[in-house]
């Protein structure tokens, strides 16, 4: 390992940490470029799995007494302890990579964009699927017209919660104020964002009634006309994928499949189904490269363009600013919130979801 | 009154749970086996429990202050007969008064021949292993209650469709991409019950005091064959019942694995299991894991154009049912009559169907 590695401290070691961090970071310690000092927990049973892997990081329960500058700081505890843990981070010196949901408001998030640019560190937000090749692609699609202008969208992503959720806190409002919208939606209105910056006009509505919700609906305008429908679920197995109409062409990437993409342009009487390869166009000659990056290719790419920030040799691609915007819009859908309707409940329980939904107590 | 709901997050128990909370029927405390089984009814503010349904005493802390307890779980066969007991004595256990058990008609098969009912002698020996467990289960209970504290009430349900049911999701998605097809085109029985029903069924047994120590079939109202099932969603979807191919009923070639598997989940097996030499028990798993069951295809074929017809051994059998199942026990000692009418509870399914996003023209 060389003498210049980052030291990287992991704070929460529940189920994100275990399934995304954890194997990037070994892939990362191996190829030298980082080292994990410390794994953070308040729950000595959550890092005993990672410590396995990590044998030499130091097992902590509290930020608190860590030497932090110069480090790289991981935030991947629940939401709610996010904005805490990233400005002590910030304010000692550290670059933080904090993972999405960036913040339980915006508010916070503002806040810690402020100790941010205050303290001169760097903040970055773990919003790893703009690295899908897929993603990379259909901006360039979107951006430069390929396929002429983009019309119109629909997003289907969710189904069954399958996520081996380590406690009950993920599904308590009082600790995770949203449901299926403040997770898997923060990475979908992330990606639309990116690729078409803020929509005109939002409309919102969801199943929560006195909870979380399940399910959710958006509809979304946009100032060149491009409009889009996106449905979120936790409840049911959804289509997963996202379907872009434009002028002179089909696109569909399905959801989490990073380095493949579905094209059905006019003038062609079949689909083109494929992977997506590096490769450089020359005057007389197309040289194809390796396969481009997959699903987890993709999440160790996000830590080293971290890394490789922090080395002065490239610029933070996902900075804090990135990820208040997408709790911007989070929170606008929220506030602006109406119930769904579901039309197999009676007339009764319908009343009483009503109620519940807009805070009543049944 | 109290209620206990275990497997709360099934499709029957989110349904229950949805009901009975925004009716305020009943108290509900939720017991589901993981948290990840939360998802859905975190639609709501409520006291859940997450414990090991195999686990009695867990179970019991759970139930404690419950005047009756609701089992609506769902698992593999070897769960259903183990859940069984331990439900029980977790009831017993936290002194709950009365257990309704959703048990299936299937204890009687998928087809059961005529006169099938209540009092039908129930055997071990069916093809699906699920059937058998489901007899196992009640053989269980029955054993467990007859010296035990706790009264039981069982409900034998057939074709459970609602909203979030396989029978509506499964049947749409078939009659979408050409692959729906009928046993003998259609004209068995479909012994459904919608959702709604099933859960008054519930409601009474819970609370009518002549359920205790009874076992019941419940129904809807209509005799409904499955032609006119798969025709109302067929409707509703736009697609033409002409799509659905007739088809006589296939054989039913059990997998290795499926096989191997009725073998090591047998009681003794478990228990000669940590003799094998664990090299072994790794090695077969490879082999099953990599087992081609149909030989690899020949490349030089004409493009095909129909979509291969889909069926299950149990839709099979069920479309060769030819014995609507009796509910006059169910109306006489509960007082069981169903709520929602067929036509009623296939428009209130299939609006939940346009709900998920899927294109349901038929449905305003």
């Amino acid at each position: 390992m060389g003498n210049d590695s980052i030291s990287v401290v992991l704070v929460g070691c529940g189920a994100v940490s275990r399934f995304f961090y954890a194997p990037s970071l070994v892939a990362l310690e191996a190829s030298g470029l980082l080292k994990v000092e410390a794994l953070v927990d308040p729950a000595p049973a959550n890092i005993e799995p990672l410590a396995e892997l990590f044998p030499q990081a130091a097992k902590v329960a509290n930020l608190a007494n860590l030497p932090l500058a110069s480090r790289l700081v991981v935030i991947a505890s629940p939401p709610k302890f996010h904005a805490p843990a990233t400005i002590h981070a910030l304010k000692s010196g550290a670059t933080v990579l904090c993972e999405k949901p960036m913040a339980s408001t915006v508010a916070e998030a503002e806040t810690m964009v402020a100790a941010a640019r205050a303290s001169g560190s760097l903040l970055a937000v773990g919003l790893y699927k703009r690295f899908f090749p897929a993603c990379e692609a259909l901006k360039g699609l979107i951006e430069k017209e390929s396929l002429g202008k983009l019309q119109r969208f629909t997003i289907e992503e969710g189904g069954k919660f399958g996520w081996q959720a380590a406690s009950d806190s993920f599904f308590r409002k009082s600790v995770t104020p949203g449901g299926v919208l403040l997770d898997i939606g923060v990475h979908v209105l992330d990606l639309l964002l990116w690729w078409l910056d803020e929509p005109e006009a939002v409309r919102y509505e969801d199943d929560a009634m006195g909870g979380q919700e399940a399910n959710c609906r958006i509809e979304l305008t946009y100032r060149n006309g491009a409009r889009g429908e996106v449905r979120l679920s936790r409840d049911w197995q959804t289509r997963n994928e996202y379907l872009f109409y434009f002028e002179r062409g089909v696109v569909r990437y399905k959801v989490n499949e990073a380095q493949h993409l579905e094209i059905m342009a006019d003038g062609m009487p079949t689909l083109l189904s494929g992977s997506l390869q590096n490769a450089s166009r020359g005057e007389d000659r197309l040289r194809s490269g390796r396969v481009a990056r997959t699903n987890p290719q993709s999440f160790i790419e996000q830590i080293c363009n971290v890394a490789a920030a922090m080395q002065g040799r490239e610029p933070l691609r996902i900075p804090g600013e990135e990820g208040v915007r997408s709790l911007r819009l989070i929170e606008q859908c929220y506030a602006n919130r109406r119930l769904m309707a579901q039309p197999w409940l009676t007339p009764r329980e319908a009343e009483a979801a009503c109620r519940l939904s807009e805070g009543g107590v049944q | 009154m109290k209620i206990a709901l275990v497997g709360a997050s099934g499709f029957v128990g989110t349904r229950m749970m949805e009901k009975w909370l925004l009716e305020g029927s009943f108290e509900v405390v939720p017991v589901v086996r993981s948290y990840s089984s939360l998802a859905v009814m975190a639609r709501f503010d409520l006291p859940w429990q997450v414990c090991n349904v195999m686990d009695p005493a867990a179970l019991a802390k759970a139930f404690e202050g419950c005047d009756a307890v609701v089992h609506a779980a769902i698992g593999d066969p070897g769960q259903i007969e183990r859940m069984a007991e331990s439900i029980y004595r977790a009831a017993e256990t936290a002194r709950v008064r009365r257990l309704v058990v959703l048990s299936s008609a299937s204890v009687h098969g998928q087809a059961p021949p005529p006169s099938t009912d209540e009092t039908s002698p129930l055997h071990e020996r069916h093809a699906m292993a699920y059937n058998t467990a489901k007899v196992r289960a009640e053989r269980i209970l029955n054993r467990l209650s007859a010296s035990g504290s706790v009264e039981v009430s069982m409900l034998r349900p057939s074709v459970v469709y609602g909203p979030r049911s396989r029978w509506i999701t499964d049947t749409a998605r078939q009659l979408l991409d050409g692959s729906a097809c009928l046993i003998r085109g259609g004209e068995a029985i479909c012994n459904g019950i919608y959702v709604d029903n099933l859960i008054q069924a519930v409601e009474l047994a819970l609370t009518v005091p002549q359920a205790a120590g009874e076992v019941f079939l419940v129904g809807d109202a209509e005799l409904v064959t499955w032609r006119a099932f798969y025709q109302c969603i067929a409707d509703a979807l736009g697609v033409g019942m002409e799509s659905v191919r007739s088809i006589e009923p296939p054989t039913f070639a059990r997998p290795l694995k499926e096989r191997v598997g009725a073998i090591t989940s047998l009681p003794v097996t478990q228990k000669l299991l940590p003799l094998i030499p664990s090299k072994l028990k790794r090695l077969t798993k490879v082999v099953l894991a990599n087992w081609q069951e149909t030989p690899a295809g020949n490349a030089w074929t004409l493009p095909s154009l129909a979509t291969a017809c889909v069926t299950t051994e149990e839709l099979s059998l069920l479309q060769q049912c030819e014995w609507r199942l009796p509910m006059q026990k169910a109306q006489t000692v509960l007082g069981y009559q169903p709520g929602v009418p067929f036509n009623e509870a296939m428009r209130r399914s299939l609006a939940w169907l346009k709900f998920t996003g899927c294109p349901v023209p038929g449905i305003i």
